[in-house]
């Protein structure tokens, strides 16, 4: 059983599918997100491939600052992402609704509506950055 | 029934995911090369697989995992029937019935990209499905036998008289295993119309059995690639470059759409393959 | 026939943004296009009461982080215009240099999300590789790779010095030589054409009439470039608007593919003509009265009206913005597609969603 179960651990933490979704940002954050996965970063060499489909998202990357509108849809997604689940806030936006903070439809960061695991800062973070904010989450996995 | 003779399928059943997933991870780490990228390990196929086994079960309804459980189920009693050396008649009737769970599981949930998808995955059966008939009958025709073990045993190297043929079976694999550019149907790629087409609503135990299955017959299609040069050495050339074949044509082409493949591949296709046959009977 | 609807959004794997497109469909063929929009309003127009004129300009800059350099240029020149300081020679050639650049990402990132919804990964990722040169040089020069922040009230923020533009010519020499190896695959090859051309024709008359703008514009055969217009240093270099008469898909990608080396040419030129000297006006002001002013940004003219009454505080800010004049293009072009092309078309047109919504 003990193997089983280390095994589990190994594969969940190589195998890592993730989907990005951008709030009210200026979508900085997901154009460097998209350059992760090019030939440079090339996050698919840690497992980690981009589905684009809740249901089958290990890792949710949000980018932006939550709203009155797409606070429904990104908690519609989170429920949709079946557990363990890793959810990553990436750039100022989604830490604290950044330089928007003060702008009227702006509710704040992505904590308001989720529970975020990892924090990325960064205006926008670069990929490198974006990487190591994924790899580090992965010790949720242990439990 | 020599129940001696049953070890012989067990161990397909068994070794069939592993060459499947093998051939998936080297699939993946070439194309990342091609693309100028480092790519993830050869193994990485086999993490995905035990990762999504211990994802939470979340099943749209009970159809659902009915539905992946009987695709695995046909893929491996298909891969188990050939390794049998079983009648090829009746592994079209399994493979035929096998697709027909993938697209009942796809339809009977409501998102409209599933939908979508399984009927692209039908139309892409009514493309394929004539090929391999029209390949299991050269088989017969050249060999005399039906049975897979004898086609086997007296074969030598079929692909000398069936060029034609086997250039349809490789576009029957290129459709079957969705590389572009017949990929639209489920892409292992995001970013299309339709998300991940017939996958999209499967989710982690489920699209666990639908990836074994595919593992499943991504191996199957291969074995009868093999029939077509039977000794060990010869077979295994013609499946390795095959797959290489695969590969590049993955990677060289986008994806064009279902009304392209209907429009210049349906009839064509087994119009390709018929000359073939013709060509044996005369 | 079976009548279905497929909401294409607000998360959906080929639209990098929230946003929403109903799509009544018919066997696979689009009989009526909805957009919804909404996700990403910030309402940062109205930000003008809490942040000085000064503070803005770094607002305006994170209006779209794909064309934030010409945001931030455009929202500068209309303060300066209203303050009547005119920036150094040096500092206006330096902003060409900087938004011509910002140019160049903008469309080597269209032309890769382009490949991608083909579904040609490998060109992609190629392009996506080639796209990384641009970010080094942003990155080097401006010490951002993203929202490179060089534009202030009066100039710019950072100098470039002769090791500087030198890196930026050597760049560029490798970025023409990779594109020129992509050409055959974007124009030539048969399956990229099957899937591009004769997609999603925006005819010339229409697209006049629906106010389309940018390479979407030229694309449909009417030379129109507010860079010719000669605003800041694009007065002293020569050049000539890109047109392409297919409006199609291909044509589309012909003029972003043809404006890269066009761009390339500027930012050459522009850095043989570098004048010495400041690059900053000071000016201790307050902005007054009121301005329209308009840039040529990757996706088109976007237009900034500015009203202030001579506080720290602007009393209006309003942003037209290229996507935006486009929408109507879009609404337009998409009933009558197959399913399949909704993606292609749809970016084709280089939708900016947090550009649109502000």
């Amino acid at each position: 059983m003990g193997m089983m179960k280390h095994l589990m651990v190994r594969s969940r933490r190589r195998s890592l599918w993730m989907m990005h979704f951008c709030l009210g940002g200026c979508n900085g954050c997901s154009i460097e997100i998209m350059a992760a996965l090019t030939p440079m970063y090339d996050l698919e060499r840690f497992g980690i491939l981009n589905t684009g489909n809740p249901k089958h998202t290990d890792v949710l990357l949000v980018g932006g600052s939550v709203n009155h509108r797409n606070r429904r849809t990104l908690k519609n997604l989170i429920d949709q992402i079946p557990a363990p689940r890793l959810i990553v806030a990436v750039g100022t936006c989604a830490l604290t609704g950044g330089i928007f903070n003060e702008a009227y439809n702006i509710i704040g960061g992505a904590n308001r509506v989720v529970d975020v695991d990892v924090y990325v800062p960064g205006c926008p973070p670069k990929p490198e950055a974006v990487i190591d904010g994924i790899l580090s989450g992965l010790d949720k996995f242990e439990q | 029934m020599n129940l001696a003779k049953l070890w012989v399928p067990a161990a397909a059943v068994i070794a069939a995911p592993v060459f499947g997933g093998l051939i998936a991870g080297i699939d993946r780490k070439i194309s990342a090369r091609l693309q100028g990228r480092y790519g993830p390990p050869i193994l990485q196929p086999f993490y995905d697989l035990y990762k999504l086994f211990g994802k939470d079960p979340l099943a749209v309804n009970r159809w659902q995992p009915f539905f992946a459980a009987m695709y695995l189920f046909g893929a491996a009693a298909s891969v188990a029937w050939l390794a049998l050396g079983g009648d090829l008649l009746v592994l079209f009737f399994l493979t035929t019935f096998t697709v027909g769970f993938l697209v009942l599981g796809a339809s009977c949930v409501p998102s409209p990209f599933s939908r979508a998808g399984a009927g692209r995955e039908l139309l892409q059966a009514l493309v394929y499905e004539p090929v391999l008939i029209l390949v299991f009958a050269a088989i017969f025709q050249q060999t005399g036998r039906w049975d897979a073990a004898g086609v086997w045993r007296q074969g030598g190297v079929l692909l000398a008289q069936t060029p034609l043929l086997y250039l349809c079976l490789f576009l029957v694999l290129v459709i079957k295993l969705r590389k572009s550019p017949f990929d639209f149907s489920a892409s292992p790629h995001a970013h299309q119309e339709l998300v991940r087409g017939v996958l999209t609503e499967y989710s982690g135990p489920f699209l666990a059995m639908v990836e074994l299955g595919h593992w499943y017959e991504t191996a199957l299609l291969l074995m009868i690639c093999a029939l077509f040069w039977s000794s060990v050495p010869g077979s295994a050339i013609l499946v390795a470059a095959t797959v290489a074949g695969l590969i590049f044509v993955d990677n060289l082409f986008p994806r064009l759409t279902w009304r392209w493949m209907m429009a210049r591949i349906w009839l064509p296709l087994p119009g390709l393959a018929l000359l073939n046959l013709i060509w044996l009977m005369v | 026939m079976t009548v279905s609807v497929i909401p294409v959004g607000p998360q959906h794997p080929v639209f990098l943004e929230p946003f929403q497109l109903k799509l009544v469909v018919e066997d696979e063929v689009v009989s009526e296009a909805l957009p919804r929009f909404g996700y990403v309003h910030r309402g940062l127009e109205a930000l003008v009461v809490s942040k000085d004129f000064r503070q803005m300009t770094r607002v305006a800059e994170r209006i779209c982080g794909i064309c934030s350099a010409i945001h931030g240029m455009t929202y500068c020149r209309a303060i300066e215009k209203l303050l009547g300081i005119t920036p150094p020679p040096r500092a206006q050639m330096l902003r060409l240099v900087w938004s011509e650049l910002h140019r160049m990402h903008s469309h080597l990132l269209w032309l890769g999300l382009f490949a991608e919804a083909m579904g040609f990964e490998s060109l992609f990722m190629q392009i996506f590789r080639i796209r990384e040169t641009v970010m080094d040089i942003l990155e080097q020069t401006t010490g951002n790779r993203v929202i490179i922040s060089v534009n202030v009230i009066g100039g710019v923020r950072r100098d470039l010095d002769a090791e500087g533009a030198d890196g930026i010519r050597r760049a560029l020499k490798k970025v023409a030589g990779d594109l020129e190896r992509i050409r055959p695959v974007l124009v030539d090859d048969y399956s990229v054409r099957k899937r591009t051309e004769e997609k999603g024709i925006l005819a010339k008359e229409r697209a006049y009439e629906l106010g389309a703008v940018g390479p979407v514009l030229r694309a449909s055969g009417i030379s129109q470039d507010i860079r010719r217009t000669g605003y800041g240093a694009y007065g002293e270099l020569d050049f000539e608007p890109v047109v392409e008469s297919g409006g199609d898909c291909q044509a589309r990608c012909k003029v972003r593919y043809r404006e890269l080396f066009q761009s390339m040419d500027l930012i050459r030129s522009g850095l043989d003509r570098l004048s010495d000297g400041e690059i900053q006006t000071k000016s201790k002001e307050k902005p007054e009265g009121e301005i329209l002013v308009r840039s040529e940004q990757p996706r088109g003219e976007v237009v900034y009206y500015i009203r202030a009454d001579g506080s720290k505080h602007l009393q209006r800010l309003r942003i037209r913005t290229p996507t935006f004049a486009n929408m109507a293009a879009l609404m337009d072009l998409l009933p009558g597609l197959d399913l399949a092309d909704v993606p292609l078309v749809t970016l084709s047109l280089d939708p900016c969603i947090a550009c649109t919504e502000r």
